[in-house]
């Protein structure tokens, strides 16, 4: 115990304590960047440096070729657009859907209200899994299968239950004299939505946005069982089995690595954008639910 | 517009159901009714293939006789096990760490948050793949050859069975260590700052301050905690897909590896529905101690 105090009370006890800190920050960071920069240095090797013994951490030369490559030669490109294209339309139409809502869960009183948001919270922690299978056979039998429309539809359900929650979450900081006082000078529920809550629940919008973004661009189940047809897979499957034109084995894996960059890049760069609204969201509303 | 129809416009806008329409037709056509068809379908011997089925129990008899069933459900709990004992210690030590961070006004958090955070953004099957090029026993496998260089021999990371599980505990909890020190970072928070004062007037070191103070009143959110990263793993699919796609020796295989395999690859639709609808009463289960958890918190806040 006096052992604690000598910690708060001397400055050199103070420096030593900082010093611990630090290095647990900098094995955090390391523990997580590393795997990513052995990764991107991998990508800039060239397939015959693969097979040189000792392996290197660094690339024998900084190029970009492999880069050029995948993105020029081989699906990834493709795949990349469709998964702009399925990550963009179910996001936006997820936040379509989910905004009014979570406006009737926040504004309005109704007696299935409290049954209806636990549904939500039950089907968030359900699997894609267990959905997935039945889907395969409507799909199949309408022949959506291998369409981005039906994928699209898939998502943006999967997707609802959060999305609900988490607007809400914003919609109920609001104070609702704000809308009243809309209401009284005339305004409709659905004008309110537009000019009083929408724009004050930007920073819940923007947290919505980078949700749905992350978890769109992850779909795995979805995709991997929902679509067949190479140029209509997203690139989280593209990556999987990710083996570039005649090439076999070992020489894959420079471009497997390059892949697996673009792959992240994306979601990653909109992370390190908007990051503080992620903060902000998890800290506020996950754990109070 | 006239001012009829304009207030008969206003009326539909107070009924909910007016706001819960879109959103409500979605889950009930490509959620709920899936749900139930899946039960439907567990009771069904039906084939991927074939349109004709009968109604039977032989899908849930042959599940819960198979061997395999059990070893599967045993991969998964220590799977899940595995990933929320390793979040919670890491998620905890770096939560208190930022947490102290911040006190003493250090540099660098932000940093150390965002990196961490970082790898929470990568898809599943990205994760699966960094990991298997890094802990490759190729000649591209970069860590193996530091192993082999420090301690002589390699290590099979992915190609051993009584191996192969822990690395995807690794590469789970690699990837989701950040959520649960985000969840655990808010709750510190949260912790009214004279119960420290106090515990310090009454002589408690920081071990004590922190078995004492921190401990309880942050209990039910590392329980929240702890019931999110378990349903989040038992439901990993992606990473384990592409990280072993299972093996080696079926040692990584969890539950929605097998699903997947009884319907696509053998085409038994019907044992398929029975393995997930197992996997869903988990789920359901877990949900319910959520739940319950998320009661108590509210009482006592």
């Amino acid at each position: 115990m006096t052992h604690a105090n000598v910690e708060i009370g001397s400055a050199g006890g103070r420096r030593l304590a900082n010093t611990g800190l630090y290095a647990i920050y900098a094995v955090a960071v390391l523990f997580t960047l590393f795997p990513i920069l052995a990764v991107v240095m991998l990508s800039m090797k060239q397939p015959s440096e693969v097979f040189s013994w000792p392996p290197t951490f660094l690339p024998a030369t900084l190029n970009l070729d492999t880069y050029i490559y995948v993105l020029t030669e081989t699906t990834i490109g493709r795949m990349l657009w469709n998964s702009v294209f399925l990550t963009a339309c179910s996001t936006a139409g997820c936040i379509a859907i989910s905004a009014p809502a979570a406006y009737a869960f926040s504004r309005l009183k109704f007696r299935a209200q409290k049954p209806l948001l636990l549904i939500l919270l039950v089907y968030q922690m359900i699997s894609s899994m267990v959905i997935a299978l039945p889907l395969y056979r409507y799909f199949e039998a309408l022949g959506l299968l291998d369409s981005h429309m039906g994928v699209i539809l898939v998502y943006i359900t999967v997707e609802i239950p959060f999305t609900v929650w988490l607007l809400k979450g914003f919609f109920d900081a609001i104070p609702p004299s704000l809308d009243e006082a809309a209401r009284i000078d005339g305004a409709s529920r659905l004008q309110v939505l537009r000019i009083v809550i929408l724009p004050l629940a930007k920073p819940g919008l923007a947290a919505a946005l980078i949700f749905n973004v992350i978890a769109g661009w992850s779909q795995f189940i979805i995709p991997f069982i929902l679509i067949q047809r190479a140029e209509m897979l997203p690139i989280s499957i593209g990556v999987l089995n990710f083996a570039p034109g005649q090439t076999e084995g070992e020489i894959t894996i420079p471009y497997l690595a390059a892949a697996s960059i673009i792959a992240m890049l994306p979601a990653l760069t909109m992370f390190v954008l908007l990051q503080r609204y992620i903060v902000q969201a998890l800290t506020g509303g996950a754990v109070k639910g | 517009m006239t001012s009829t129809s304009s207030s008969a416009w206003a009326r539909v806008q107070d009924s909910p159901w007016f706001w819960l329409l879109p959103a409500g037709l979605f889950l009930l056509v490509f959620y709920t009714w899936p749900l139930l068809d899946v039960v439907r379908l567990s009771f069904t011997n039906a084939s991927l293939v074939a349109p004709d089925y009968d109604y039977t129990f032989d899908s849930y008899r042959r599940v819960l006789r198979d061997p395999s069933t059990l070893r599967t459900l045993k991969v998964t709990f220590l799977f899940a096990g595995g990933s929320v004992i390793l979040k919670l210690v890491l998620g905890m030590a770096l939560a208190l760490a930022i947490d102290a961070g911040v006190k003493r006004g250090l540099h660098g958090i932000v940093l150390v948050r965002t990196s961490v955070l970082a790898a929470w953004v990568i898809p599943g099957v990205v994760v699966g793949v960094l990991w298997k090029i890094l802990l490759s026993t190729s000649s591209h496998g970069l860590l193996n050859y530091w192993i082999q260089a420090a301690f002589g021999n390699s290590v099979g990371f992915l190609t051993d069975p009584d191996i192969a599980l822990s690395t995807a505990i690794l590469a789970n909890v690699w990837r989701g260590v950040a959520f649960t020190m985000i969840l655990l970072y808010a709750g510190l928070q949260r912790i009214p700052p004279e119960l420290y004062e106090a515990a310090r007037v009454d002589g408690a070191g920081a071990i004590a301050r922190f078995r004492f103070v921190t401990l309880p009143t942050l209990a039910p959110v590392i329980f929240i905690a702890l019931v999110l990263i378990t349903i989040g793993g038992i439901n990993t699919f992606d990473l384990i897909m592409a990280l072993t796609e299972g093996g080696p020796a079926r040692a990584t295989e969890v539950v929605g590896l097998r699903v997947y395999q009884q319907v696509f690859q053998f085409m038994n639709l019907g044992r398929g529905a029975a393995l997930a609808v197992l996997l869903l009463a988990v789920n359901l289960l877990m949900t319910l101690i959520y739940l319950r958890l998320l009661r108590i918190n509210r009482k006592t806040d």
